[in-house]
């Protein structure tokens, strides 16, 4: 096979009769990415980026979930790293299914998201200190459930997840200035308007 | 304060900026990932503003609109380093060349923050977030690829080894050097260059990359003064397409 496009020359050949093992790293994890969209909100789930590890997946998450809108800081984790409520619906809050766990091992601190609605994302709310996933639901819905109703709670060990550093927290600098990344930006209807308004004269 | 220095500062980075910005684009659908297609296209993106920026200064000291200057010069009255002009060829290329374009881009950035001359220290100030990221997202490609597995360290070596010459080229030393420096305005080719020596050893010695010894590389210089590969011209062709349609056209 000789293409033009290196990745075509590539590819595997076909038509072997032996089997090969599959490479590792051919295909990627996955890492939630969280989004601070102003300084004074919380920070909520954006979505999913594919990488190797934690640094890449932060990387890769700024630009694939922070190119428009505003954005003042993200994080991410690794998937697995996410502990998971039930999942409810009509008047049933996951917080009712929250049963106490017992305190095994040493404390550490818990970030505790809350989906508010459902199909909506996740929103951290606070953080607790747990000695493992299960006393960190618990406890949450000791100290952070209020009278607002949950569907699904999430749990992340503080040290599981990639912050921002200080230092980088002006990535973000000239993001109010990208307007060009926004279709509305160049408001097409208002300038057809005007053209036709102009050719009818 | 010498206009003709501050032109020839401004149009070697301007032209830079726009050439690669516009290599780097050629990505655009066809990245190794999805989410690594969308940001080598966004810093892509970055690169042509930061152009258009300059271009503006420029034409503030009396020279064309950006524009003009941008699609309707041909290959000989650029002043890009042929290194941005290079074809992509493979990944490995274009992520070497980012990083060891971007890191040069950065560090002249941050030197011309201190700059005499007001409208580039403001610039310098502005891409800052920018470039930061350029930079980190250079660095840690080099770092994962340059220790990964034998074939990613072998083709980044091998890239790395061909990109060298070409990226001394950046440092082509102008005729103005001496003015920009006694006048403040820049710190000059030569000091950019042993600050850019530095930060490129100690991210290869992250990695299980080698770098040749500098004074075993011969610069690739000449883009400075119009000097272009065969491969400059076709991509103006391109990128000035759609403009040449009809140039008097408002967007």
């Amino acid at each position: 096979m000789k293409s033009l496009d290196p990745r075509v020359n590539r590819l595997p050949q076909t038509g072997s009769a032996n089997t090969t093992p599959k490479v590792p790293l051919d295909q990627f994890g996955t890492f939630q990415v969280f989004v601070q969209p102003k300084a004074n909100k919380p920070f909520q789930h954006e979505g999913i980026v594919h990488a190797p590890n934690l640094e890449m997946a932060y990387v890769l998450a700024k630009e694939a979930f922070t190119r428009r809108f505003t954005c003042v800081s993200i994080y991410v984790a690794e998937t697995r790293n996410i502990h998971v409520s039930v999942l409810t619906e009509g008047d049933d809050d996951a917080y009712d299914h929250v049963s106490e766990a017992a305190q095994e091992g040493k404390k550490a601190s818990y970030e505790i998201f809350h989906m508010f609605k459902r199909g909506k994302q996740h929103q951290h709310v606070g953080t607790v200190e747990a000695t493992n996933p299960n006393e960190a639901l618990w406890l949450a819905s000791k100290q952070l459930r209020t009278e607002k109703q949950v569907f699904n709670i999430w749990a992340i060990r503080t040290s599981d997840i990639r912050f921002t550093n200080q230092e980088d927290l002006d990535l973000w600098l000239t993001l109010p200035e990208k307007k060009f990344r926004d279709a509305a930006a160049y408001k097409g209807g208002e300038k057809l308007k005007t053209f036709l308004d102009a050719s009818k004269k | 304060m010498n206009h003709e220095a501050i032109k020839e500062l401004l149009y070697k980075m301007a032209d830079d900026q726009l050439i690669l910005g516009h290599r780097n684009s050629e990505w655009t659908g066809f990245g190794p990932l999805l989410e690594e297609d969308i940001a080598f296209s966004s810093m892509a993106q970055d690169k042509i503003g930061h152009s258009l920026a300059l271009y503006t200064i420029l034409n503030d000291l009396g020279e064309q609109d950006p524009d003009t200057t941008a699609f309707t010069r041909t290959a000989d009255q650029f002043h890009n380093t042929v290194f941005t002009e290079l074809p992509n060829a493979e990944y490995d290329f274009s992520l070497i060349r980012h990083f060891l374009y971007d890191t040069a881009e950065a560090l002249r950035f941050e030197m011309l923050g201190q700059s005499s001359f007001e409208p580039l220290a403001q610039l310098a100030t502005k891409v800052r977030g920018e470039l930061r990221y350029h930079t980190m997202h250079a660095n840690i490609w080099v770092k994962q690829l340059g220790t990964a597995t034998k074939e990613s360290i072998s083709r980044l070596q091998q890239s790395l080894e061909f990109a060298l010459p070409y990226a001394l080229g950046i440092f082509e030393p102008s005729p103005y050097e001496s003015d920009l420096i006694n006048d403040g305005i820049f710190e000059g080719e030569k000091a950019l260059e042993e600050k850019w020596k530095k930060k490129v050893e100690s991210l290869i010695t992250q990695t299980q990359l080698q770098l040749p010894k500098w004074e075993t590389i011969t610069p690739h210089y000449g883009g400075r003064i119009g000097n272009h590969t065969e491969h400059l011209q076709p991509l103006l062709d391109e990128m000035s397409e759609v403009f040449n349609i009809d140039p008097t056209a408002e967007w």
